[in-house]
């Protein structure tokens, strides 16, 4: 079976790829996006001083 | 002749990204100076054009972000194959960044409070992501998240560093001119940014530090124009570079350590704490740890920006 990957997926922020699956025919069987990342702030905020918390999260995304 | 740049991302917030399109009106001299190879936030380039380069193809790339996963590092490998010169942008490839707190906990701690444990989240089947998994027939892959964040300089040779979080525009500005005119400094060097400690330019008035006793910010209404660490409140100037034209002081907020520690100081965190303990009132060791017992979270404090690239680096596997 035919895989087209488009990676990265661009112009928006963030990580993303997206992969196709052809038939045989030529015709698309099934199409997944994929999310290739993860950093973990709802982990590393937890116990955080919540006076400290604004300037962390605003860190989640810079755009 | 033009340059050929790429502009990356790794475990990144697109906030340096910003900081280069901040440049403003500066982003079409930028234009005149660089044409574009790779850069995802505003371009539409592929991982495919990168690997089709011939090796040194590009002069510079500009990377932000750490190193979280194996994409990440497969991205840094292949750029730094393809670039004559490879520049860590912001803090987060500088010194691993805020993401970088992460390396307090193990990948499974993580994994286990995004995907299973999260008040948001509906997966009753439990379903974690897999390196290699078979969805309908079709086989999928995702990059490998490794237990630790590295900083771009723990992965490949970093030729320079641009410091902050994010960087200050006009600095980014500054740098890529280095470049332009072939100016650049020599190998290993932070350029965009100052050579002295915050305190230096930060525009707040310094006397004789004693400190009975460390506030925090909602504890107490700063005074105007002393500095905050004379009143008490933690900030990290002393042992942060400067450059960043003291952005949080100036909206009434101490210092946290974006730009890094300076020239020969290998960790940061640590260099604040000795800043710290020698500007307290008491001498003897058993007030001294009194007060410093009374900082809440000196992890985060003293590393919030540098935990990775710090002595401590991580948490115990």
């Amino acid at each position: 079976m035919k895989r087209i990957a488009i990676d990265p997926i661009t112009r928006l922020e963030g990580h993303g790829k997206i992969m196709i699956f052809l038939n045989e025919q030529g015709a698309v069987d099934n199409a997944y996006l994929q999310i290739p990342e993860l950093r973990g702030f709802e982990k590393f905020v937890e116990g955080l001083p919540v006076e400290e918390i604004p300037r962390v999260v605003t860190r989640i995304c810079g755009v | 002749m033009k340059l050929k740049i790429a502009i990356y991302w790794g475990a990144a917030c697109g906030g340096c990204d910003v900081a280069i399109l901040d440049t403003h009106e500066k982003l079409l001299e930028i234009a005149d100076m660089a044409d574009i190879y790779l850069w995802p936030i505003a371009m539409d380039f592929k991982y495919s054009d990168v690997r089709a380069m011939k090796d040194k193809y590009l002069d510079a790339v500009l990377f932000s972000g750490g190193v979280r996963n194996s994409e990440n590092e497969e991205i840094a490998l292949l750029l730094r194959r393809k670039a004559k010169t490879m520049i860590a942008l912001g803090a987060c490839a500088h010194l691993g960044g805020v993401p970088g707190l992460a390396n307090m906990y193990t990948r499974e701690d993580i994994m286990n409070r995004v995907y299973l444990e999260s008040e948001s989240i509906d997966n009753q089947g439990k379903t974690l992501p897999l390196e290699n998994t078979r969805v309908d027939g079709h086989d999928l892959e995702l990059p490998r998240f490794y237990n630790v964040v590295k900083t771009l300089s723990q992965v490949v040779d970093v030729d320079y560093t641009i410091p902050g979080c994010p960087p200050a525009s006009l600095q980014i500005y500054s740098a890529l001119g280095l470049i332009a005119d072939d100016m650049l400094p020599k190998t290993g060097s932070v350029i965009g940014a100052g050579d002295r400690a915050l305190c230096d330019e930060c525009p707040r008035k310094k006397g004789e530090k004693t400190i009975t006793r460390i506030y925090r910010t909602h504890e107490k209404l700063p005074d105007a124009e002393t500095c905050f660490l004379e009143q008490g409140f933690i900030c990290l100037g002393p042992a942060t570079r400067s450059g960043c034209g003291s952005r949080c002081i100036k909206s009434w907020t101490p210092c946290r350590g974006c730009y890094g520690p300076l020239d020969d100081v290998s960790d940061q965190g640590i260099k604040m704490l000795s800043a710290l303990a020698s500007v307290l009132e008491p001498k003897e060791e058993r007030e001294i740890n009194a007060i410093l017992d009374t900082v809440v979270d000196p992890l985060r404090t003293f590393h919030r920006f540098s935990l990775a690239s710090s002595m401590l680096r991580r948490r115990k596997a």
